[in-house]
């Protein structure tokens, strides 16, 4: 790598860097599908004043992805008595395994909202490399964003809800 | 594009974010490097050491940029392959350039684009346009499409254009249309959702080849259907691609074998709470598409039109990734042994959840997961010699070339401790999907133990083990990760092909590395051997070869 190259890029990340300051996310507008094939709009179906939504990216076949839904999915009733929030599992699973969502869903007794990013529309918007990775929306901002699970993650997860 | 413009182009655009409330600013970063180096312990099978390529420090960066304001929006994606995309990665990804760019006006009922867009109609088994940066794809279209939703029970889509590869368009041009009616909105069913699709895609190429025997446009058509009833739910598909010539060989267009193409797909399952089953079907018959006939069957899934992936289970062990099925829906007239057309058979997944409480479940429960899955050549009879024809039987099989069967167990045993355990048995014909020789029965076993110091430090190891009757035959592999917290974790693994017949190739694959993760960054430094052979996202595969180095990836959004 020349050095004028590596310049350039440093140059571009502190400009990112300075730019985060600046930016507050909207969430992208867009349709998605529920595993009942039911359509929601990320724009108006997720805006009830002051609650906190949190969209978790994951796959069927993402093992860090499926611990921290489980995770949640015994905590969250406990989480809700103090916090006002909702998580959807937005599952970005292509035609390939799109098909193994909805029994995986059933079979582990989650209880959240499922969303198809089927084409990985949502995730793309977001420019999400990893999974897991989770968001947290208030008032329609992206106000929190968590990249990665490891055990207890979801501890700080809880930390952060009741701080926003 | 020179730094400055790009400033140009962020200027008002962030002026505007920091002013009005419905304009705002957002993009990403990613950055994968790549040192190879040297390795006189890594040898391959003619006992060579492994030496680094010419330029041995590659990378591959993107930076994408998206502005809105109201209703509008337009994005940009700048590449750069510096210097040189990662080992056998597209050839046609060189230097840096600007690569995608779109603008969109969208509204309730309108979405127009204009650029390069990705789209994807049904199951994407007769058109789809991605991006997966891992294995080198981005097939976008660059052209325009129209949305259109009259009421919320309608949608209409229609695309043309060009479709990107490399730093460039491909020399054809793609139309299609796609219509979705959800008939339960019309109904006004409350439990049930019935929905139909119906699509047209289009390939116009002309081609070079004198007296063509077929045409330069090759039309596709597909219907589908999905249906939801409370617990059951049942989706279907039916794809047409018409006459056109069939390449059994990359660049080798054959003017004397013109023959249609075909897809069917069915899935059915039945699911409720603690319980779900899932069954697939599929029959491919000649269905690959590109968007230039001769590139069929490149390496690099370069001008690649549709989806088609493998219907298995997508395994995450090591070890079980080493043999993984392709979906195969070529055409093959090699000799009477190895005669393809497409590929028949399906899977079935089933899921339990042990209720907390009863004998088995204990306290804290238990996860069960099942699945198996099983392809056949299509069946059928098969001319090799002049003139190469063939005729395929609809539930026809033919020479086997995968089967899988897999079990999973994971068990909480208390806030401290989980437990995953995994057996699989796969066979696989390398002959048929690899068109080599061999094939091969394995048995894998895969425990994996998690336990907890604190609320966020814990440590993951996980064992496997192969065995395998032919090829390489058996291996033992061990990953250990720490993590410290939950921004810092660290990783030690080892796969190692001790039952391997010939001794110089007895080979360990160590990979050490650690990762750092903070709200949307995360940066992660890997050293160690690559191990040959396919890697694969989505069902789509791109092949690697053995490799030794230093890796280094940043990604991050804003």
């Amino acid at each position: 790598m020349t050095n004028s190259v590596f310049m350039k890029k440093l140059f571009f990340l502190l400009l990112f860097v300075g730019m985060h300051c600046f930016s507050q996310k909207n969430l992208p507008d867009l349709n998605l599908s529920t595993l009942d094939g039911k359509k929601v709009s990320l724009k108006n179906d997720f805006s009830e004043k002051d609650k906190l939504y949190v969209f978790s990216f994951w796959a069927s076949w993402c093992g860090p992805c499926i611990n921290e839904l489980d995770e949640i999915n015994e905590v969250q009733e406990e989480w809700k008595k103090t916090v006002n929030f909702e998580v959807i599992a937005v599952a970005t699973d292509d035609s390939r395994t799109q098909k193994r969502v909805k029994p995986l869903v059933n079979g582990k007794g989650w209880e959240y909202l499922i969303l198809l990013d089927t084409n990985q529309d949502f995730k793309r918007a977001l420019s999400i490399v990893n999974i897991p990775y989770t968001i947290v929306v208030k008032n329609n901002k992206i106000v929190h964003i968590q990249n990665g699970y490891v055990p207890g993650s979801e501890v700080d997860l809880l930390e952060k809800l009741k701080s926003l | 594009m020179k730094l400055y413009q790009y400033l140009l182009l962020l200027l008002p655009f962030t002026v505007l974010s920091q002013e009005k409330a419905e304009a705002s600013f957002f993009g990403g970063f990613e950055s994968n490097a790549q040192w190879y180096l040297n390795d006189t312990g890594l040898k391959d099978e003619f006992n060579n050491p492994t030496v680094h390529p010419e330029d041995p420090i590659r990378s591959t960066n993107y930076l994408f940029l998206n502005f809105k304001y109201k209703n509008w929006s337009a994005g940009i994606q700048h590449e750069a392959y510096e210097k040189n995309a990662l080992l056998n990665m597209n050839p046609k990804y060189v230097g840096r350039n600007v690569a995608t760019y779109f603008a969109q006006y969208k509204t309730e009922k309108i979405d127009l684009t204009a650029g390069y867009f990705y789209e994807q109609f049904g199951s994407g088994l007769l058109y789809r346009s991605w991006e997966d940066r891992a294995l080198g794809i981005n097939n976008a279209l660059r052209g325009g499409r129209v949305i259109f939703k009259p009421t919320k029970f309608l949608t209409f889509k229609s695309i043309y254009g060009q479709q990107r590869t490399g730093f460039d368009v491909a020399n054809s041009k793609i139309y299609g249309m796609d219509a979705e009616v959800t008939l339960s909105d019309v109904l006004k069913y409350n439990t049930t959702t019935l929905s139909l699709g119906l699509t047209y895609v289009g390939r116009d190429e002309k081609t070079a080849i004198e007296n063509p025997k077929f045409k330069n446009l090759t039309n596709g058509f597909a219907g589908r259907l999905s249906l939801t009833h409370n617990s059951f739910y049942l989706s279907t598909e039916y794809d047409y691609k018409s006459k056109d010539a069939v390449v059994q060989v990359t660049d080798q267009i054959d003017n004397n074998l013109i023959k249609a193409g075909s897809a069917v797909l069915l899935n059915l399952g039945y699911s409720k709470k603690g319980f779900g089953i899932d069954g697939t079907f599929r029959r491919l018959e000649n269905m690959s598409f590109f968007s230039e006939r001769s590139a069929k069957g490149n390496s690099y899934n370069d001008r690649i039109m549709n989806f088609i992936p493998s219907l298995t289970k997508q395994n995450h062990y090591n070890l079980a990734n080493i043999y993984v099925y392709q979906a195969q829906p070529n055409v093959i007239l090699a000799d009477k042994d190895l005669v393809k057309a497409g590929e028949i058979g399906g899977q079935v997944d089933v899921f339990y959840d042990v209720k907390k409480g009863t004998s088995l479940g204990g306290k804290n429960g238990m996860k069960l997961a099942f699945n198996f899955s099983n392809w056949n050549a299509l069946g059928g009879t098969f001319y090799i010699y002049n003139p190469q024809d063939y005729k395929t039987d609809f539930l026809g099989f033919g020479k086997r070339y995968f089967t899988d069967y897999n079990f999973e167990v994971t068990k909480k045993w208390n806030s401290k401790w989980q437990t995953i355990f995994s057996y699989i048995n796969q066979y696989y014909n390398k002959k048929m999907i690899q068109e080599t020789s061999g094939e091969v029965n394995t048995n894998i076993l895969a425990a994996e133990a998690t336990y907890k110091f604190t609320a966020s430090r814990s440590i993951r190891v996980v064992g496997e083990h192969l065995w395998a009757d032919h090829d390489k035959k058996n291996w033992a592999g061990a990953t250990a990760e720490l993590n410290l917290n939950s921004k810092l974790s660290f990783y030690l693994s080892d796969l190692y092909n001790y039952g391997n017949d010939v001794d110089y190739l007895r080979n360990h694959y160590y990979n050490v590395g650690g990762a750092y993760r903070k709200k949307a960054t995360r940066v992660a430094l890997n050293y160690g051997r690559q191990r040959g052979g396919l890697v694969c996202v989505g069902g789509v595969c791109r092949y690697v070869p053995e490799s030794s180095g230093l890796s280094l990836s940043l990604n991050t959004s804003f």
